[in-house]
């Protein structure tokens, strides 16, 4: 069903080289710089696993380490995001929940038997051996994956190294926001620490089908301002990149302490100042079979296509109102990608007449009501009762802000009701608590050029106030 | 079959089981995640943090009602236990204090 395609004329990034593996009896390849999910959907692999209560078919859905759709067992570690792990040549991966395994799984049975819900509440407390006995089926029944065996678990934990670094500014994501503050900061000689959960800094930027209005209102593609960008952000020696690291807690009791682990390292970074971007995280949106296999966020099936060269599967459909939305369906349909069409609020513009033009089946002013599928999406019905054939759906819908790390350490959010919880800053990125700035679609939904500013902003804000301490510092201590 | 309409993946919570739950008085986001699960799986609530809470609202009329998303406590992401092992004791000497911007800078600080 999936299948590989041709990189764009001017697709930046490198996959490496190809490897093979083994994927439960099958073998299978895909290159060294590729992640596991999208060389298993380019062989035709859908069902990933299997949701934790109702053994529902999982397969990707975020392509970028925020959902729990594509968890997988990798050389005998459970739980490992298949959208995050490259192939390496020989690894051997197998899927996680169901029996006899996550393909045919007897236990999605309780999803049939209960076709409106299981209330779980109430069930077996009669009596308590019968709750007993029913505790130790339902253990077994649901749960996520379990490691193959001790000598497995061990190895994870011989892996974890820890290190302690002070520097002056550490800012976290390495999205447009954040790498706009670390090289304003980085401009006046400050030393700046980015951690960045991916393993390329860049952020939206990356996205194939994004555009980019860059200094002198020229627009650019996502692909071609993230090139302009490097060698600035490469040469600044003040400027230390952590990719694949992620920030797991940050506290402000008396010092500023932010906890962060990649693979095979954990930090205690203590700075001087903190500033945070952590951007947006893609939702869905809620509506009868929103969890089919196939079902992606448009960023991630933007990812998977233009970036990883892979169809997920077509006829493919596009659900969204946005220029990004409507310029993906289109770059699509120029790549040669069978789309089922697009179903948009959308009535006029450039982007709608070009779409027009190529003859892509608009379905305009309609809402998407259900999706209909097995063990994976099969067929779209509409409000307005068409039935339309369907095997990769990308839904946009608004982004709700990544809040949680300013959140747990005691920083104010606000709500609104189109996308969710964001932080609270002020013009120059200054939260509530001293020392502390955020940026960006943390704090709430903006265009890119935005998100830049705001991030340049932070950042000079940030060395004002590293200066100013210096000031301080030096006349005490003449004093 | 899959008329399921999910609001937490990771969990399998669905909406009918939020409007049960809201039926049965979890009218906020602390009990409902309580009571159903959203939120307290490998994502931590990335997912249907917005749509709970976009729930509430419609239910309780308004953005205003629903101030705060559920406690956020650390860790934020699945982390080998290993780490706190080898962590040890914090080095606290010649880090900035947070109080420095409220009160009079003390000698020491921010030193370079």
């Amino acid at each position: 069903m999936g299948r590989r395609i041709n990189f764009l004329d001017d697709h930046p990034f490198d996959r490496g080289r190809k490897v093979r593996f083994q994927f439960e009896k099958q073998e299978i390849s895909g290159y060294d710089r590729e992640p596991l999910a999208a060389a298993l959907i380019a062989s035709g692999v859908r069902v990933f696993g299997r949701s934790i209560k109702y053994h529902r078919p999982r397969g990707p859905h975020c392509m970028r380490a925020h959902c729990s759709s594509c968890l997988m067992q990798v050389d005998g570690m459970p739980n490992v995001r298949s959208c995050q792990t490259m192939c390496r040549e020989g690894m051997s991966v197998e899927r996680q929940g169901g029996w006899p395994g996550s393909q045919w799984d007897v236990y999605r049975t309780v999803d049939w038997m209960t076709p409106k819900t299981l209330e779980h509440h109430g069930m077996f407390t009669q009596s308590a051996v019968i709750n007993r006995a029913a505790m130790r089926v339902v253990r077994s029944l649901s749960g996520l994956g379990m490691a193959a065996d001790v000598a497995t678990a061990g190895r994870l934990d011989a892996q974890v190294g820890f290190s302690r670094v002070k520097p002056d500014v550490v800012v976290i994501g390495a999205g447009v926001s954040g790498l706009a503050a670390a090289l304003a900061v980085a401009e006046s000689g400050f030393q700046v620490l980015v951690i960045e959960r991916e393993g390329l800094p860049g952020g939206r930027l990356l996205d194939g089908s994004v555009q980019f209005t860059g200094d002198g209102a020229e627009i650019l593609s996502g692909w071609d301002a993230w090139r302009r960008i490097r060698p600035a952000w490469d040469e600044r020696p003040q400027i230390q990149l952590h990719a694949e690291t992620t920030a797991l807690a940050v506290f402000l009791e008396q010092h500023i302490q932010v906890l962060a682990c990649g693979s095979s390292d954990c930090m205690e970074i203590l700075p001087k100042r903190l500033i945070v971007c952590t951007g947006a995280y893609e939702q869905g949106l809620v509506y009868p079979g929103n969890d089919l296999p196939g079902i992606f966020g448009l960023r991630a099936l933007d990812r998977l296509v233009f970036r990883y060269g892979v169809v997920p599967g077509e006829p493919m459909i596009i659900v969204g109102e946005s220029d990004q939305a409507l310029r993906l369906a289109l770059m699509m349909a120029e790549q040669g990608v069978r789309l089922g069409g697009v179903v948009t609020q959308r009535c006029d513009g450039e982007l709608v007449h070009r779409l027009m033009g190529r003859n892509i089946a608009l379905y305009q002013g309609r809402k998407l009501v259900r999706a209909h599928g097995g063990r994976g999406i099969q067929r779209l019905e509409l409000d307005s009762q068409e039935q339309l054939d369907c095997r990769a759906l990308g839904i946009d819908a608004p982004s709700s802000p990544a809040y949680e790390l300013l959140h747990q350490a005691g920083c104010d959010v606000t709500f609104r009701s189109e996308s969710g919880f964001m932080l609270i800053s002020d013009d120059e990125g200054r939260t509530r608590r001293p020392h502390v700035f955020a940026a960006g679609r943390c704090t709430g939904t903006m265009p890119l050029e935005e998100a830049r500013l705001q991030g340049e902003r932070a950042g000079l804000a940030c060395v004002q106030s590293l200066k100013s301490a210096r000031i301080q510092t030096r006349a005490s201590s003449s004093r | 079959m899959g008329a399921k309409t999910l609001v937490c993946r990771c969990e399998d919570v669905s909406l009918l089981d939020l409007e049960e739950a809201y039926k049965e008085g979890f009218r906020d986001m602390e009990s409902l995640k309580r009571y159903t699960g959203y939120a307290t799986g490998f994502c931590q609530g990335k997912g249907c943090q917005a749509h709970v809470a976009r729930f509430l609202s419609q239910k309780s009329g308004g953005d205003d009602k629903v101030t705060n998303p559920t406690r956020t406590r650390p860790l934020l992401h699945p982390t080998p236990v290993a780490m706190f092992a080898r962590a040890g004791e914090p080095e606290l000497i010649d880090v900035t204090r947070l109080e420095a911007d409220t009160q009079k800078p003390q000698t020491g600080e921010d030193a370079e």
